[in-house]
């Protein structure tokens, strides 16, 4: 390093570029690799045993899996997977439409207030938001039932999340109105990618409103709707923060999901074995959805 | 722009703006009503709850905050030794590795960054009970660590990524000519990289921050005694050990929400601003 001139560059001998390169890279490296990779090797192997988190682990072969196989817990989970993640791909459409109407909203300062108030909910910790919901849907003293009193109907009033037929739709209900600030911002920055020209022309040539949607905003966002998409499928299958706070999986297991599962197994029945099976089985699904569905846009984007 | 605004001015009302405006109006008002909500029941007493929810009318009982803040105070304070240690922990490791990844020849860099990024690529569930084992392992149980290390380990290698394309895209004779007149690569990194980084680095900083100070299940698992939980589990316990009592459980929602909301519109140009242009290169 201290020899002088651009020409030791080319000369410096490679350990050195080498011992240089992981002086900046090293605590990156292994903070990654100790507390990120090595984790996820262990879950794979633990999969493999009985291990009550005490004792000295018993291996078990496959036997988590088979067991998981034959788990009805597990396969209700799964059925109410499906449930959210259809929900939440549905309901990917409100922010679409969002930000395309807030994107056409052509007065810079005007939009910009709106954008500022999308994102407060964002701001306000998720958890607020989460024991709000709790509070609305709360049988004795929330919002719900109070309107339909208001309203003269007692007879409708629920116990909402108390009720396993309602429960799902509660839960799904609670993004109301599916506004997700940040996919909305990073769709406003896909519209916002290509110069104000295109739409001035699109304005002069007199380009209508639903041309302009499905010629020029719905392609420049298929980028950030991929990457999106991805993102909902994820948290769709493998989420379980809400259920965790609001309903414990209940009543009964209608709101139970795999990955609430996993968390109950380990932390309440002490099984940790058995957990890291469901979160390796939760890993590969989601990871082959994950690749299916990038592949089903690849494929469609070259025919 | 010119025409279509001149002629803005002068066209008559139109249905179509009045219809923009409705449906984005509209929108705004349903994600901000719970917390319009909260605002209003955090000044009501349980009989104003139960008798009149829907009447905004005195006595307001703003002794609900002065109740709730002596719940309130400690958590925020643990929470913010969290986030902060999180932040500035995983924003060093994250700047260096992004400068040499960028700028840097040196052998196995490529391979080294795979690494990183592979990580990045997979579903990151399976995690959370192996890296509970192996945060008892460490015996750092109950401390702030398992936040921070795990933190620090899972979150930057997305802005590994983005710091690395940043520096990449500036203009190599930068460098070159600090190491002409005789830098290191250490004062190359200080004394350049860090300030063109700037922004980077504050973008990164809030959404660290915000993950950290938002995590939930994580610090659930890892930090049992009460007096050193964060906000997010310390506010869910509180609602469990106070059923019904909503008028000084929202008064506590509010005070959580405060300072984040603050860190917010300190910043709120750049948060928006990166948030929207981050995604462009897609």
């Amino acid at each position: 390093m201290a020899a002088p001139r651009a020409a030791s560059r080319r000369r410096r001998r490679p350990l050195d570029q080498l011992l240089l390169g992981l002086a900046f890279v090293a605590p990156a490296l292994l903070l990654n690799l100790v507390f990120d990779w090595y984790p996820m090797f262990d879950g794979i192997y633990r999969s493999f045993y009985r291990w009550d988190g005490y004792n000295t682990a018993v291996w078990v072969g496959l036997g988590n899996f088979e067991r998981l196989l034959n788990d009805s817990v597990f396969r209700t989970a799964l059925w109410n997977m499906a449930f959210f993640l259809v929900a939440a791909i549905v309901l990917m459409l409100p922010t679409i439409v969002a930000s395309v109407v807030l994107f056409r909203i052509r007065h810079q300062r005007t939009q910009f207030v709106y954008r500022v108030l999308f994102c407060i909910p964002m701001v306000v910790p998720w958890l607020v938001i989460m024991l709000m919901w709790q509070f609305m849907y709360n049988p004795q003293y929330g919002l719900f039932n109070r309107l339909i009193e208001a309203l003269g109907m007692p007879d409708l009033q629920q116990t909402w999340l108390g009720d396993s037929e309602l429960v799902k739709w509660c839960l799904v209900f609670m993004g109301f109105p599916f506004v997700t600030t940040n996919a909305a911002l990073i769709y406003l920055g896909g519209l916002k990618s290509v110069s104000e020209s295109v739409w001035e022309a699109a304005a002069l040539d007199g380009v209508g409103p639903v041309q302009k949607l499905l010629y020029l905003e719905l392609p420049l966002i298929a980028g950030q709707f991929k990457l999106n998409l991805i993102g909902t499928i994820t948290a769709a299958m493998t989420g379980y923060g809400t259920q965790l706070i609001l309903t414990k999986g209940g009543p009964g297991f209608a709101s139970m999901v795999p990955g609430l599962y996993m968390y109950l197994s380990a932390f309440k029945s002490q099984k940790y074995g058995y957990a890291a099976a469901i979160g390796l089985t939760l890993f590969l699904m989601s990871l082959v959805i994950t690749l299916l569905s990038m592949k089903f846009f690849k494929d469609a984007e070259e025919t | 722009m010119a025409i279509i605004a001149s002629r803005g001015r002068h066209r008559p009302f139109q249905w179509n703006d009045a219809l923009k405006h409705g449906v984005t109006v509209l929108i705004c008002l349903a994600l901000l009503f719970p917390l319009f909500l909260m605002l209003i029941m955090s000044v009501k007493d349980k009989e104003q709850i139960v008798y009149e929810f829907f009447a905004i009318r005195p006595p307001f009982h703003f002794e609900n905050y002065t109740v709730a803040f002596g719940y309130i105070a400690p958590l925020i304070s643990n929470s913010m030794v969290l986030a902060v240690g999180s932040t500035l922990l995983t924003v060093s490791v994250t700047a260096l590795a992004g400068y040499a990844f960028g700028r840097l020849e040196f052998p196995l860099k490529n391979l080294l960054f795979g690494i990183l990024f592979a990580k990045m690529m997979l579903p990151g569930i399976m995690n959370l009970i192996p890296s509970f084992t192996l945060a008892w392992k460490l015996g750092i149980l109950d401390t702030p660590l398992p936040v921070i290390l795990f933190c620090a380990g899972t979150s930057q290698p997305f802005w590994v990524f983005v710091m690395r394309t940043f520096v990449a895209q500036q203009p190599r004779e930068l460098f070159e000519s600090m190491r002409i007149d005789g830098a290191s690569e250490f004062q190359n990194f200080r004394y350049l990289a860090v300030p063109l980084l700037r922004p980077m680095i504050a973008l990164m900083s809030i959404n660290v921050f915000v993950f950290v100070w938002n995590d939930y299940i994580w610090p659930l698992v890892t930090i049992q005694s009460f007096e050193k939980r964060p906000l997010t589990v310390g506010l869910a316990y509180l609602t469990q050990a106070n059923p019904g009592d909503y008028g000084m459980l929202t008064a506590g929602y509010v005070i959580a929400a405060l300072p984040l909301l603050v860190l917010f519109f300190i910043s709120m140009r750049q948060f928006i601003e990166g948030l929207t242009a981050g995604s462009i290169k897609l």
